[in-house]
């Protein structure tokens, strides 16, 4: 069971495209804009909603490169988020660091934990590998609740200061807005040119069949890895973007149901395309909202949904979108 | 560190890892028949012990027909998983990471159910014989115990007959080893999936019943189990039902030595690192074939 290599390659990378109209992308991005839009002017608890989706987009956007772009799956992911938060909220408070060098000390670290990990890991492949991954988010979460000295166990660590450079600081909802957006928008962008390069076809060339890919001399163990770092360099942005945006951080931050949750995100949103983060994290963090007055069957309608697309939708909204435009120019 | 300690963990470790090891066996069963790695697993344990308690305390059933009842109900949960989440999907040739967000689905939707239609209190079986552990020097040993190892070892013996002797038996295993060749022969492949599922499902109603009473239900309790249950099938080698079992035993030793030796907090690090461990060094577990 390995995955179609039609959700990881759904145009000819570096091939000028026959012209083709792209009303349904474009609909996800203007539908993404406005909900962003709308948070931005009316501001509010709607505002801190958004602030967490866009974050959540950031993390799903490194999960999107790993089992999108290269068909490997990850459900470890929330480790490197967590060393890259706890990274930034223990140099930001104890030792009085700025946030920026915080960020990139928890880049580092989390890199350096994704080399050792995934040398021994990417080895593996199908259930033992999601195992192993599983595993390895896991224990991380067990560390920062058991590592007391450090993270402050199950109490976490409080006072985090705001994202800033110098005397900027994102404090207000528009702010912290406004400097999410960007990001996001950054990582959009970084990830087609990785699509369309030399990396991105090693990496399609991986989730096709890593024998084929191996057979015209792609190191695929290399490419995996490649892949893989990428993927914890954005979960450990992810993870410092969250302390600083909420200026606290605890270990049921990092759990399982961050994990479930990205996953549902990059299925509902498309995987493997790029538009599928943002739109996918949007949508899963406003449904809550929407479904506010019936609480208790939140999560069941949640589970329900998410059975119903991964059936009847399994190439998402934007994999929808995209369907669209193919027919549209057929 | 005192003798009598280390053996009281010992008999500790052995109980709940054999209920470790009939969880292990549901994931087994439904992996041969269908290559699946099923991650409701856990719902299915948390569904014995919380029917029983309801069936026990709001219908007054006597204690064995309210397990025999919550055995039956998973057994009838474990189709409905099979014909409304994981057909559909089978049916599509999904991918394999699919299959296992699909099912964690299902469990989450099993376990709000559960929320809903009982609620969030953890709930306690009585133990099964109601009589003062037995004393062997300084050990204790308490009839729950017994009564797991028993019950697993009971079990294993009836599947281990169930798969030689019996006609459906045979025909599980004839799916597992080549579902093809199998259609060819007239077994119906598409039932025995579903049989999979049912069975698995009762193993792990079975499972959770005999846990219940030593330690607690909850509507969210499957998946740590879940989890352990996993780890035990890969010790023993992933889809050998023998192996899931001595490597449930083996997981509950190591676990209960890791909280004499390091303290409570360590239970789950343990596991883990011992499937780290196996996942890096013997992939193919226990009873595999070193390749």
């Amino acid at each position: 069971m390995t995955n179609s290599p039609s959700t990881t390659s759904p145009e000819a990378p570096g091939l000028a495209r026959p012209h083709t109209r792209h009303f349904g992308s474009a609909a996800v991005w203007a539908l993404s804009a406005a909900i962003i839009g709308y948070a931005l002017v009316f501001g509010g608890y709607m505002a801190t909603i958004v602030a967490f989706a866009l974050i959540y987009a950031v993390f799903v956007s490194g999960l999107n490169v790993f089992m999108g772009l290269t068909a490997q799956v990850s459900f470890g992911q929330s480790a490197f988020a967590a060393i890259g938060g706890y990274t930034s909220a223990v140099l930001t408070t104890t030792y009085e660091w700025a946030p920026l060098p915080g960020m990139v000390a928890g880049l580092v670290f989390a890199l350096v934990a994704a080399f050792l990990i995934g040398f021994p890991t990417l080895r593996l492949k199908g259930h033992y590998l999601a195992m192993a991954t599983l595993a390895i988010g896991l224990i991380t979460y067990e560390i920062a609740v058991e590592w007391e000295s450090v993270t402050q166990g199950y109490l976490g660590i409080s006072g985090i200061p705001p994202l800033g450079i110098g005397p900027f600081e994102a404090v207000s909802d528009r702010a912290i807005l406004s400097v999410l957006s960007v990001i996001v928008v950054i990582l959009a962008f970084a990830v087609t040119r990785i699509r369309r390069s030399r990396l991105g076809r090693a990496f399609s060339a991986v989730a096709g069949s890593e024998e084929a890919a191996g057979a015209l001399g792609i190191n695929v163990s290399r490419y995996k890895l490649v892949s893989f770092l990428i993927a914890a360099a954005i979960a450990s942005l992810s993870g410092s973007l969250f302390v600083h945006v909420v200026g606290y951080v605890s270990p049921e931050v990092f759990g399982l149901h961050m994990v479930i949750l990205a996953f549902t995100m990059v299925y509902i949103g498309g995987l493997g395309t790029v538009a599928g983060p943002l739109i996918g994290a949007l949508i899963i963090s406003i449904l809550p909202e929407v479904f506010r007055g019936m609480k208790d069957y939140q999560d069941l309608a949640y589970g329900v949904t998410m059975i119903l697309i991964l059936i009847y939708a399994p190439k998402g909204i934007a994999g929808v979108a995209g369907a669209l435009d193919a027919r549209r120019s057929a | 560190m005192d003798l009598n300690l280390v053996l009281q963990s010992l008999i500790s470790g052995i109980s709940i890892g054999c209920v470790y090891g009939l969880i292990g066996i549901g994931f087994c069963v439904i992996y041969n028949a269908s290559g699946i790695v099923n991650f409701a697993q856990g719902a299915f344990v948390m569904i014995g012990g919380m029917a029983t308690y309801v069936l026990m305390t709001d219908y007054n059933l006597p204690y064995a027909v309210a397990a025999i009842c919550a055995i039956l109900l998973a057994g009838i949960v474990g189709a409905v998983v099979e014909r409304l989440v994981v057909r559909p999907l089978w049916d599509r040739n999904a991918a394999m990471f699919v299959m296992i967000l699909a099912t964690l689905a299902a469990q989450i939707v099993i376990e709000r159910l559960a929320y809903i239609l009982v609620d969030d209190q953890p709930k306690t079986l009585p133990p099964f014989t109601d009589i003062a552990p037995i004393r062997l020097g300084g050990i204790a040993v308490n009839y729950q115990s017994l009564w797991i190892v028993g019950c697993s070892v009971l079990i294993i013996l009836a599947l281990n007959s169930f798969f030689r002797s019996t006609r459906t038996g045979k025909a599980m295993r004839a799916v597992s080893i080549n579902a093809e060749a199998a259609a060819l022969q007239g077994i119906p492949v598409s039932r025995m999936l579903t049989l999979a599922f049912v069975l698995s499902a009762m193993l792990g109603a079975v499972a959770g019943i005999l846990l219940t009473p030593t330690q607690y239900t909850a509507f969210n309790m499957g998946v740590p189990f879940a989890i352990s249950g996993f780890i035990a099938a890969i010790i023993g080698g992933f889809g050998k039902p023998l192996g899931a079992f001595i490597g449930g035993i083996a997981l509950g030793v190591i676990q209960s030595m890791a909280i004499l030796g390091l303290g409570a907090g360590f239970k789950n690090v343990a596991a883990l690192s011992l499937l780290l461990l196996f996942l890096f060094f013997r992939p193919s577990g226990l009873l595999g074939s070193t390749r």
